[in-house]
């Protein structure tokens, strides 16, 4: 119903405002209501208490008026009082033709005087006189044309009507902020079991995977309890599941590999001894077992990451220190590291063997398919380190950029993949290793020629 | 008489390749197929260094090793198809002193034999007798006292206790100990080191959970204090 107030609004907040809008019409109705048959009643009682007094009046005037020397005048001061009314008497023979002790005929409705000249009976008329809400009632006294008015002011009952008003409207203001008020401890009291939910699941997606919700004895929210614990159950299952299949296809892959690698260097020792076709053929096997050895850790790797059994051991790592080592492992040396002077130091808190993996993946990277890194940089700030390495290749499309850093990135790989080619898990592995570091990995190009630009940055802290 | 390595290992082809590239490196070979055998093999005394698959039918790694570990200092490296911490801290703190992950160039298990059997010969401090607090470290015959009673280390807990103190209140980074104790030179992992530290303290700690000797230097290291 209130579906159109869904924009912008929060659920907390939706509830807080129907409740105030219930509140405000049920109150409003109530008051409305009440104000109304109590005006009614009240004027209506008024006006019958008037009627009474002014028919005994009319029939106290005219016996009055039968009188040889009756004065008008001291009739009408005579006339019981009609509780807050003043007479008046219009005498159509008389020399005056008004006789009024307290007020003067302009105080009477000219429809009225017509009306009581003119018809048979008693009129009245509810008007409004000086502002203030009166009536006038009139007769025509017995078969004279002497006509004898009251005008009553009912303003003491305005007054009464008009603070009742303000009781109604301020009780009717404070019912509806009660009723928001209701609704706001409502709502949260109904959202509380989320806030339980949201730190539940919460406290899953950091890891803990056994984490459930009690169940709290109301039937509604147990359902709710129970199917929420039945999907974290379900995801924990999952994830066992996939970190136990990465492990056992470790073991499965690598105890193979093992006799291929112990065998393949045996006969490696023993190359002299091979026909040159032999040879050649064990150079073959030899390099793919490596490859193969190599693609089954990145796998590994990858699918730790991914089953979330990340076991990084974090230590202050001197960048400049790792790069020496890396360019010693990966055939680099001969490239200077060109320190910028905006790197006051070149350490950070890191995983050293993963970022020993990034800076080897990118430069192997280059070699594989753009001729070689031709210049590895080293700058930073306060908080940050950037690496970037630049290749002599031809560079990479923009659009390609983001595709590189994808498992086994098909399209891009496809041309890129070299003779020697690996599967294409290097850059994914790069961009996990650099995640894990909370840090950025990215392609540009490099400004004086056309080859790519690997930017790694990294944060000093693990918490930012 | 070569230097003899006894690989416990249930996966034949493994093994026979195994000892194939070994007996290239130049090392002696014995074999076992089971827990079981490795401690029959091994109780004639001729073993220089242990080789332990964690996955054996059996006795498995662990307990091989802990069973090992009750008589014996050899030199035992684990090896092990799963490289997580798990694996890895279980079989350091079985007693092992180092471990390799499968598949290991046999070029990579020589060098950690030589680095183990280098250690096997006590080295470090000119003083024949370090104090530190309670503990004495008499480097040249290869004994530690703690409170005046002998406390029996392995040859590398022996070698980490030394190495640190060479210069008691320094700080030894992990790097430097894998370096200087095991013979890594960057790609060490130090939890290698992490552990040894451990089983270090239950041995020469009057209480290990509080040490007062071997004490950890948060992010930077370990020191040895009186």
């Amino acid at each position: 119903m209130l579906s159109f107030l869904r924009l912008g609004l929060g659920l907390r907040a939706r509830i807080a405002f129907a409740f105030g809008l219930g509140g405000l019409i049920v109150s409003a109705l109530l008051s409305l209501t009440a104000y109304s048959v109590t005006r009614t009643t009240s004027l209506d009682q008024r006006a019958e208490a008037v009627e009474r007094q002014f028919f005994n009046n009319a029939s106290f005037v005219r016996t009055a008026s039968l009188t040889e020397d009756a004065s008008f005048g001291d009739i009408l001061d005579n006339l019981p009082q009609v509780a807050g009314g003043s007479p008046i008497a219009r005498i159509p023979d008389n020399e005056n033709l008004w006789v009024a002790p307290r007020l003067a005929s302009e105080d009477l409705p000219p429809e009225l005087i017509e009306q009581v000249a003119t018809g048979e009976g008693a009129y009245s008329m509810r008007y409004s006189r000086n502002g203030n809400h009166s009536l006038a009632i009139g007769i025509r006294v017995g078969e004279t044309a002497v006509s004898y008015f009251e005008i009553v002011t009912l303003s003491e009952i305005e007054s009464n009507l008009s603070s009742l008003r303000t009781t109604l409207a301020a009780a009717s203001i404070g019912a509806t902020v009660i009723a928001v008020l209701l609704g706001v401890w409502a709502s949260s009291r109904a959202l509380r079991p989320l806030a339980t939910v949201s730190e539940a699941a919460l406290s899953i997606a950091a890891g803990d995977l056994d984490t459930r919700i009690d169940e709290r004895g109301d039937p509604d929210l147990d359902a709710f309890v129970g199917s929420f614990n039945d999907m974290a159950s379900a995801l924990e299952t999952r994830i066992e599941r996939d970190a136990r299949f990465a492990s056992d296809v470790s073991h499965e892959l690598r105890s193979p590999l093992m006799t291929l690698r112990a065998s393949v260097d045996v006969l490696d020792a023993r190359k002299d001894e091979l026909s040159e076709r032999s040879g050649a053929a064990l150079s073959l096997l030899s390099e793919d077992v490596t490859r193969f050895q190599r693609l089954v850790e990145d796998l590994l790797e990858i699918s730790r990451s991914d089953a979330g059994s990340i076991d990084a051991s974090f230590d202050s790592i001197d960048i400049v220190e790792l790069l020496r080592h890396v360019r010693a492992a990966t055939g680099h040396v001969d490239i200077d590291v060109q320190v910028m002077k905006s790197l006051n130091s070149p350490v950070i808190l890191g995983d050293k063997r993963r970022l020993f993996q990034v800076v080897s993946n990118l430069l192997e990277n280059a070699d594989k398919y753009a001729d070689g890194p031709v210049r590895i940089m080293l700058g930073g700030s306060e908080d940050h380190i950037r690496l970037t390495i630049d290749d002599a290749g031809p560079g990479i499309p923009k659009d390609e950029r983001r595709l590189v850093f994808d498992r086994f990135a098909r399209g891009v790989a496809a041309r890129r993949r070299g003779t020697g080619g690996g599967a294409g898990l290097g850059l994914a592995l790069v961009a996990e290793h650099v995640r894990l570091h909370h840090g950025r990995v990215w392609v540009e190009e490099v400004p004086e020629h056309q080859g790519a630009r690997f930017v790694v940055e990294l944060p000093r802290s693990r918490e930012q | 008489m070569g230097t003899r390595i006894l690989t416990v290992e249930d996966d034949e082809r493994i093994r026979t390749a195994v000892r194939f590239a070994l007996e290239d490196e130049g090392w002696v070979v014995d074999e076992a197929d089971s827990g079981e055998s490795a401690i029959d093999q091994f109780s004639r005394g001729e073993t220089d260094v242990v080789l332990i698959d964690i996955m054996l039918p059996g006795i498995d790694g662990f307990e091989l090793c802990r069973t090992l570990r009750r008589n014996s200092d050899v030199p035992i490296i684990m090896v092990t198809a799963r490289d997580d911490t798990h694996d890895v801290v279980a079989g350091l703190e079985a007693g092992a002193d180092d471990y390799l992950t499968k598949p290991f160039a046999p070029k990579e298990l020589s060098a950690r034999i030589r680095a183990l059997l280098r250690r096997n010969r006590p080295v470090t401090a000119d003083a024949s007798t370090v104090r530190i607090g309670d503990l004495e470290i008499a480097a040249e015959q290869g004994v530690v006292k703690r409170a005046g009673e002998e406390v029996h280390l392995t040859k590398t807990e022996f070698r980490l206790l030394c190495e640190l103190a060479s210069s008691p209140g320094k700080v030894f980074s992990r790097e430097t100990l894998l370096e200087k104790v095991w013979g890594y030179d960057y790609f060490g992992d130090g939890r290698l080191v992490d552990v040894h530290v451990r089983r270090l303290r239950t041995k020469v700690e009057a209480d290990p959970a509080h040490p007062r000797h071997v004490v950890t230097v948060r992010g930077m290291g370990y020191k040895i204090q009186s």
